[in-house]
């Protein structure tokens, strides 16, 4: 037995040695280890020895299946390799512009079509866009919102740190659990009065499923002025519900607690299913809760270097994939990121 | 916070049915988690109302906001059980006054171990928790009207004088739970002669539980330091009922009402109280805070009268006293103890608007005009770019911020490299979301792959997004990057995408021009060694590569297609003003 497996190993050795192609290489690998190939059948023969044979055969046998296996995976990398050093021979080729191209059809990703419907009905109340780092410091993120360490509140974010071996700023470094870490920046950099947008992704430590992802985006807006009150924030949440979800949803302010605003508001828009009148998706209630909103808290403003005596402001955001959910009938908000284009092209 | 609906109408004299409160409780106080015929679960998530935390708390609010009576008294320091007889103390020493700045500790003897009556294990279970016995089951229905958890100790087990201070270096516990833990010397310990016997607020001791053989009981009350205990039941991953009432704040005056509540509970069974010490002031902070009128209809933007916010502030158990300021009412109003989340006067504006109902509130439109101040260009370039790439036949695509395992391998970045060259997260979800993404046609790749395999074979995509990097001085970095991936059954897409680069470059006249000069880097056998091609503005910088991914990249996804990039720096493509679209 044990000859027979020596022998294995020398003559697939060789024929591995000499093989030329990945296709050969992938038939010596089915001769070897396919369904009655070589090695799959030996294991068969063992019940007949004895079991101080056994004991002497077993072990080699191991052995010479490993070695046959990385003989091959090391001659499809020389194969490989050897291909590769052909790639310099392949030309840096051009046509000239006008050719006729290949006729596609090009989709928006449904998010950003929600995105570029609300930035058109913002813009057109004179509202700026503003960019803040996906990258931050606690400080912004929480800190200056009014979140310090040890905070309750800090229970609403999970939050994701960047290693803090990476030398930076003196605070920690984390990925930014909202947009509203642009709300002092924004201030700081641009005076009231102040209406921006701040938009794109936001991060949270939280297991994926259906309803649940890490990775979201987030839309938001702040505007600072003198005299702004709850009933600019009611007709901004109407205006915004009307202008995606149609005229007929209505909005509806509730109170809901973010350390960043006071008084705070959840922002309600009326069940697009059912229209109010209360069904399996708004659990009967009628009202959906899509928005999170507030009058600027007085320290924040102070943070962002503006007199709360002089001007109110508010903060108002929306998460634009649950948006396109509801707006697009999507079940599973783990397609937007999934690159899957069955999906992307329906839209 | 589960609130049993029995329990709650013991407490208040409601004015309105169930229905009706559970109506209005997420339009005047908070959200709802879940409605049962027998309990109603506030959505306490993150809230700054631990009053809410508490059944009297709850039965306050219910008789705020439907104008209901409430059917308890509070007693009066005089009524307390102690204070009708003279008591020797528990030898007790509370050695650190900050973190522990008020602590209450009673003796209890006599007490026989029982299971507990029906009703008690009604109102238990109504409240998500479990009937233990009846000296346990005391301190869980008096934390659940009250809002105070309290801890039982076996009193025969302690021995010597019970010390409050943070733990010594080295000292050990076994909890309830059965486990060792090692409390450092920021944690707060109840320690005896032997050792620690507590971990101060989040659990008690195996050895001084309380047993069927129990027959008298310390029974601790106390206000701990809520961050410094946050930071503890974090470090230990011990979350309970009784460490979020401490982490939300807590007030002496119902520390003390709940504290006498459970002594008396505790005489039924034959308990009775032998000796007690109390260490701290006894008296809450009184807060009183001033409300303005017409800073009031300002915020709001409704125009209440001063008989309404009185009405309103009395409904909220505060005591408003007016004066008169330049025409304009504004109260002193002093605050119930039990509300430690107002402060501020717009914490006031809130619960007169609130009352009020926030649905009634009409909308107004912004007043006046507003251009914008700060620099657009970069997000008018990112929009033109989007539409003139769909326009020409590509599809935009989504990816995560991270590089996934596969993506890592694919680029030949083994732990080593990945943890030298890329932003690394201190607490992934998982070995996918360990390091975040420097370039973006990486994870275009995986894109093409999986489409591959649901049978695409023409396949041209582009994201817009951000990479992160680390700068020349070692420092986080991120910028807006556009990349464009084609795969087109052809041995050479890089002709195809070429085109599609002119023919981009031509219609927003971004006038980027090709340099096929040879590029000096490190990354260079992730490209075809030939089919590269670099991207600089007029002035010479260089703004991103066309290439074709080499087949060692592919290979790696079993990809057994040509795919070629293109892949440009948004940053610096908005500093470069020649750009039409800008114009």
């Amino acid at each position: 037995m044990e000859d027979k497996i020596r022998n294995i190993q020398t003559q697939y050795l060789n024929k591995i040695n000499q093989a030329k192609s990945l296709k050969e290489l992938d038939g010596i690998f089915l001769q070897l280890f396919g369904k009655n190939g070589a090695l799959d059948l030996l294991p068969k023969e063992f019940s007949k020895l004895s079991s101080e044979e056994r004991r002497k055969v077993g072990p080699l046998f191991n052995q010479v299946k490993q070695d046959l296996e990385k003989a091959i995976n090391d001659k499809r990398g020389v194969i490989r390799e050897e291909t590769y050093q052909k790639l310099a021979d392949e030309k840096l080729t051009f046509q000239p512009l006008g050719l006729e191209a290949r006729k596609r059809t090009g989709h928006l990703h449904p998010v950003t079509q929600l995105l570029n419907e609300t930035l058109d009905l913002f813009s057109k109340l004179g509202f700026e866009r503003f960019d803040a780092p996906h990258i931050d410091t606690d400080e912004y993120n929480f800190e200056l919102l009014n979140i310090p360490e040890g905070h309750p509140a800090r229970d609403l974010w999970d939050t994701l740190y960047i290693n803090s071996k990476i030398k930076n700023q003196k605070s920690k470094l984390l990925l930014r659990t909202h947009t509203s870490n642009g709300q002092v920046r924004a201030m700081r950099q641009l005076k009231p009065p102040m209406r921006v947008m701040i938009i794109d992704r936001c991060f949270r430590y939280e297991n994926l499923d259906a309803r649940h992802e890490h990775t979201l985006e987030q839309f938001e807006i702040v505007y600072i002025d003198k005299g702004v009150s709850m009933a600019n924030l009611q007709y901004l949440s109407e205006y915004f519900f009307q202008g995606i979800l149609g005229k007929d949803i209505k909005a509806r302010l509730r109170p809901k607690y973010y350390p960043f605003v006071e008084p705070g508001a959840g922002v309600d828009g009326l069940c697009i299913f059912c229209k109010g009148k209360g069904c399996n998706v708004c659990g009967g209630t009628g009202w959906l809760e899509l928005a999170g909103a507030g009058m600027i808290h007085p320290q924040v403003l102070k943070n962002g270097g503006i007199d709360p005596k002089e001007y109110s402001g508010i903060a108002w955001g929306v998460g634009p994939e649950r948006m396109a959910m509801l707006k697009y009938g999507v079940e599973d908000i783990r397609l937007f990121k999934s690159g899957d284009l069955k999906f992307l092209e329906k839209y | 916070m589960k609130v049993s609906i029995n329990w709650l109408n013991k407490l208040v004299n409601l004015n309105v049915s169930i229905e009706e409160l559970v109506r209005l409780l997420p339009l005047r106080t908070i959200g709802l988690k879940e409605v049962t015929k027998n309990y109603i679960e506030l959505d306490m998530k993150g809230y700054n109302r631990a009053d809410l935390l508490s059944i009297r708390g709850v039965a306050y609010e219910a008789a705020t906001i439907t104008g209901s009576n409430i059917l308890f008294n509070e007693p009066q320091e005089a009524e307390f059980v102690w204070n009708q007889e003279s008591l020797p103390e528990v030898k007790v020493d509370v050695l650190n006054l900050k973190l522990c700045p008020f602590y209450c500790i009673a003796k209890i003897e006599g007490i026989k171990v029982d299971k507990s009556s029906e009703d008690w294990v009604k109102k238990i279970e109504a409240s998500g928790m479990r009937s233990v016995n009846n000296i346990a089951d005391v301190t869980n229905l008096v934390m659940l009207e009250y809002g105070q958890p309290l801890h039982a100790f076996d009193a025969g087990k302690v021995s010597g004088r019970v010390s409050v201070r943070l733990a010594s270096q080295g000292e050990t516990l076994q909890t309830l739970d059965g486990k060792v833990r090692q409390p450092d010397t920021s944690d707060m310990v109840i320690t005896d002669k032997s050792g620690p016997i507590a971990i101060a607020g989040i659990m008690g001791g195996k050895e001084t539980e309380v047993s069927n053989y129990t027959s008298s009981i310390l029974l601790e009350a106390a206000i701990f330091d809520p961050v410094n205990l946050r930071q503890t039941a974090t470090k230990l991953n011990l979350q309970s009922e009784a460490g979020k009432r401490f982490q939300h704040g807590l007030t002496k005056t119902r520390l003390l009402q709940a504290l006498n509540a459970a002594i008396k509970m505790y005489q039924e069974p034959g308990g009775k109280l032998t000796a007690i010490s109390i260490v701290g002031n006894s008296q809450d902070q009184q807060k009183v805070v001033n409300l303005s009128l017409s800073n009031l209809n300002a915020l709001v933007g409704i125009d209440f009268t001063d008989k309404q916010v009185e009405e309103y502030l009395s409904r909220l158990y505060c005591k408003p006293a007016s004066y008169s300021s330049n025409g304009n009412v504004v109260w002193e109003v002093t605050i119930p103890y039990w509300r430690l989340d107002i402060n501020i006067e717009e914490d006031l504006i809130e619960e007169v608007a609130r009352l009020y109902g926030y649905e009634k509130i009409p909308a107004k439109s912004l007043a006046g005009e507003y251009k914008p101040k700060g620099d657009q260009k970069q997000f008018v370039l990112i929009r033109k770019l989007k539409d003139a790439l769909v326009s020409l036949g590509l599809t935009e695509v989504q990816t995560y911020s991270f590089y996934s395992t596969r993506v890592l391998n694919a680029l030949g970045l083994t732990k080593e490299k990945a943890d030298k060259r890329l932003v690394k997260l201190a607490n992934p979800m998982s070995s996918e979301t360990e390091y975040l993404r420097e370039s973006l046609w990486p994870n275009l790749l995986e894109v093409i792959d999986r489409n591959v395999r649901l049978d695409f074979k023409d396949i041209a995509i582009f994201e817009i997004g951000k990479i992160y990097y680390l700068n020349e001085k070692d420092e986080t970095s991120e910028k807006y990057v556009l990349t464009v991936a084609l795969t087109n059954n052809t041995d050479n897409p890089l002709v195809e995408l070429e085109q599609i680069f002119k023919t981009a470059n031509q219609k927003l006249d971004l006038k980027i021009s090709e340099d096929l000069e040879k590029e000096k880097g490190a990354n260079l056998e992730l490209f075809h060694p030939t089919r590269l091609i670099q991207l600089k503005t007029g002035r010479g910088k260089t703004l991103g590569r066309l290439a074709e991914i080499h087949k060692r990249v592919t290979d790696k996804f079993s990809l057994d297609k040509r795919v070629a990039v293109l892949e440009v720096s948004i940053v610096i493509a908005s500093d470069f003003r020649n750009f039409s679209c800008f114009l």
